[in-house]
């Protein structure tokens, strides 16, 4: 059964090679839409990692030090400008931050570990950062006044970056780099389930949490590379208008004349951010509909006009003794030798991908789902396509095909 | 002979209607996905005002420091543009500008956010904005810090409820200024000019940005003529190689260059060092994706054609017995589907118009117009007619080479 489908597939080899290519194009183009969707909604369904609810964020423009580094002025103008935030009946908490959520910039450093080279996402945060952002810790613990003073540099990783780093050891008290000439030694101290900044449709990343110490300017003035909080957490009792947004601005001005306040909603910020990460997929997520409708149509045509020209076999075959099931599974079986060949094209140019080592932060597991799930989509689409014209075929009397000519 | 083509052509369109239902929902879907492209990086990067200068435009966007252990890569400072691109001598104007920086300001309790530009008196010179009120302030204004504000008309409406805003005072950000210019809004991906509000650098809160290398402004250099550009280039990398970085303990080296936007564009989005021309790649890669989306289509054209012209396999007997040779029959077929790519081409002007207009409506890009204009329908002609062309000489080709006697009877392979 099956060599007989494929001679007749062979006998048209000219025209079936066209509709398998297109077939296998098809196959790429819907194998790289639904990676991208499988990407998306695996990393959608991962937890966060932090609460965004009732949190404002304060940008802080202070444009006031040259190099950009600590200053004994601007951690107390920070310090004050917290304090003035906490007096708020309104406000539950203020913590400080350098990155915060759902901002679209990013600090990241890279690290050489054990002579493996890797990038982090480097961020800041004062004691109680951990409490008021809802961050849950894994192991270890957060940044508190024990380390005022400590011979060391504390750090908070994320649970990925501990699994990269040391495996199934303990994470605890290890460092990720050898410290360079003068400088102090940064050991890990906590370690948290994940602070996905970038918001629900981020993929992976490596988090490094540094201690933000507003308390004693003097802890980190030696560190050219940290960088002062430029960002207040402000957590808002549940319920706060809008309005109190103005009221805070206002005081924080008073407070530091020379700084601009950028004040806005987490949830404001959340908004925006997934409105970008979700376009891109919508667009290519639309555009790749059409065009599987498009080859379903053609398709359809191509099978349309294939078996009317071919009334002439098919009446044979029935006057032969061919059931309409037989007819149908003609139809319909070689149509689905034409598809598995094109999907095998498509699949040798996708199968190139992880061959090549270019899989990425994409992972084996989304790739695997998407071949498949990409293989069952096309297989339903030409299946559905040859309906139509194989219940045509299928009604071919024998006797059309005796007076035929 | 043309006339008897065209009346055949639409005779057969109308014969199989599914058939040219098919070709024309395929051609103008293509054209619509094409054109809406084309339109996105017009608006990315296409000449229309303010920037009508483009073509002899440059844009120092970006400054990289680099020593044994750290490397940081932001906009430049002021300081930095100041001494090294301010005195270009083969620019023939230059305009320092800080980037647009999200302020707050307060209308009844609500919080309005606006972007707020800090430039000198030259980039409205540079620039030309048609303006809706007043003008743009002066480089005088700049020397002397008068509070003045060119506002958009956005602003003018959330700030002023859409009324006269000439010689009005709006407060920003903390301070006071008096509106002197409203100009149309500008797009927010153009970086050069977007903003709300432009103010004089010289009002900012701290004159702390004088002494800054790195961080928050850019410039934009213009020449007297497109080939100055080049030499402009290199006056810029031979000043820089000597230039000094703040902090000599960490940084040793200072890298940026003057790029076009389309270049500033490539290089953050493929993520190269600063400095490294990047565009032809990134227009490679452009082009490979257009080829790529175009191969489906023509494909699916092709082989609706091959089928569709099967049927025809008498009527090209018949022309054949009759003397047609194999290149008036290849040059039918082809004129036919050209017409057929045309009127789908139609279709799909008609859509990507509605399309586009749909998109600016929806504000995802604020102050966003996209427009089908003339330049985008000529693409969209010629692609149609390329894919007219292509999807029906292979088709054609094959039929126009049957034998009279066996088209006669109806049998192709």
């Amino acid at each position: 059964m099956i060599g007989h489908l494929f001679k007749m597939v062979w006998n048209r080899k000219r025209a079936n090679a066209l509709v398998a290519i297109e077939i296998g194009i098809a196959f790429l183009v819907l194998f790289a839409v639904v990676s991208l969707t499988a990407w998306s909604a695996g990393n959608y369904r991962r937890p966060l990692g932090f609460t965004w609810q009732n949190i404002l964020n304060v940008k802080i423009n202070a444009r006031s030090s040259s190099d950009d580094t600590w200053g004994p002025d601007l951690v107390e103008t920070t310090r004050r400008l917290v304090q003035a935030a906490r007096e708020f009946p309104e406000v539950e908490g203020v913590a400080a931050t350098l990155s915060p959520p759902y901002a679209f910039n990013n600090n990241l450093g890279g690290f050489t570990h054990a002579g493996r080279s890797f990038e982090c996402s480097l961020n800041e945060g004062t004691d109680n950062f951990k409490d008021l952002m809802g961050l849950s810790l894994v192991s270890g613990r957060w940044f508190t006044e024990e380390d005022n003073g400590a011979n060391f540099k504390p750090i908070v990783i994320n649970e990925a970056l501990a699994r990269l780093l040391f495996g199934a050891d303990n994470p605890l008290g290890k460092r990720l780099r050898e410290p360079a000439e003068g400088e102090r030694e940064e050991r890990v101290v906590g370690v948290i389930s994940d602070f996905r900044r970038a918001g629900e449709f981020s993929g992976a990343e490596y988090v490094v949490f540094y201690r933000a110490n507003l308390d004693d300017s003097r802890a980190n003035l030696d560190d050219p590379g940290a960088r002062p909080p430029r960002n207040l957490l402000v957590r808002l009792k549940p319920g706060t208008p809008r309005a109190f947004e103005e009221r805070l601005a206002g005081k924080l001005q008073s407070v530091a004349r020379e700084y601009s306040f950028e004040v806005s909603p987490l949830s404001e910020l959340r908004e925006t951010m997934s409105m970008f990460r979700r376009a891109p997929i919508v667009a290519a997520g639309v555009v790749a509909a059409f065009l599987m409708l498009m080859v379903g149509l053609g398709l359809t045509g191509v099978l349309w006009q294939n078996v009317t020209q071919r009334t002439k076999e098919i009446g044979l075959r029935r006057a032969k003794g061919a059931t309409q099931t037989d007819i149908h599974v003609l139809v319909l079986g070689e149509l689905f030798v034409i598809t598995s060949i094109g999907i095998v094209l498509g699949a040798v140019v996708a199968l190139q991908l992880p061959l090549l080592g270019l899989l990425g932060t994409v992972g084996g597991k989304v790739y695997a789902i998407s071949f498949g799930v990409s293989i069952v989509i096309l297989y339903s689409l030409t299946m559905l396509c040859g309906l139509y014209p194989s219940a045509l075929a299928a009604r071919i009397q024998p006797a059309e095909a005796l007076h035929y000519e | 002979m043309l006339e008897n083509y065209l009346k055949i052509a639409f005779k057969v369109f109308q014969r199989r209607k599914f058939f040219t239902f098919i070709s024309l929902f395929g051609i103008s879907f293509t054209l619509l996905v094409l054109m809406v492209a084309v339109a996105f990086l017009d608006h990315f990067f296409g000449a229309f005002p303010p920037e009508t200068k483009l073509d002899r435009s440059l844009g120092v966007y970006a400054l990289r420091m680099s020593g044994p252990h750290s490397i940081w890569t932001a906009n430049p400072g002021y300081q930095f543009l100041d001494r090294y691109v301010r005195p270009l001598t083969s620019a023939e104007k230059v305009s320092i500008h800080s980037e647009p920086v999200k302020v707050c300001s307060w209308k009844d309790g609500q919080r309005v956010s606006l972007y707020l530009k800090r430039t000198d008196g030259e980039f409205w010179q540079i620039l030309e904005f048609r303006f809706l009120e007043g003008g743009p302030f002066t480089p005088e204004d700049e020397r002397s810090a008068n509070f003045v504000a060119v506002i958009n008309e956005a602003t003018r409406t959330k700030l002023l409820g859409g009324s006269a805003a000439l010689g009005k005072s709006i407060e920003v950000d903390g301070q006071r200024f008096r509106v002197v210019g409203v100009v149309p809004n500008v797009p927010f991906f153009r970086m050069g000019p977007f903003s709300d509000i432009w103010v004089p650098i010289s009002t900012s809160k701290s004159d702390a940005y004088k002494r800054e290398m790195m961080g928050g402004f850019g410039a934009t250099i213009l020449a007297r003529t497109r080939s100055d550009l080049p030499a402009i280039r290199r006056e810029f990398s031979s000043r820089i190689e000597h230039a000094e970085p703040p902090d000599p303990k960490n940084y040793d080296r200072v890298e940026s260059g003057a790029e076009t936007f389309f270049e500033s564009f490539a290089r953050e989005i493929l993520n190269s060092k600063v400095g490294e021309d990047r565009s032809t790649a990134l227009l490679g890669i452009l082009c490979g994706i257009a080829v790529l989306f175009m191969v489906l289509p023509t494909l699916n054209l092709v082989n609706v054609n091959v089928s569709r012209i099967l049927e025809r396999t008498p009527e090209i007997g018949v022309r054949k017995a009759f003397g047609a040779s194999r290149r008036t029959l290849v040059g039918q077929f082809v004129i036919e589907n050209v017409v057929l790519c045309l009127v789908g081409g139609a279709i799909g002007f008609v859509l990507s118009f509605l399309v586009l207009r749909m998109i600016s409506a929806s504000g995802l890009i604020p102050y966003a117009e996209f427009h089908v204009n003339y330049r985008i329908f000529l693409y969209g002609l010629a692609v149609a007619t390329f894919f007219g062309v292509f999807s029906g000489v292979l088709p054609a080709w094959r039929m126009a080479r049957l034998h009279p006697v066996e088209a006669l009877r109806g049998r192709a392979r």
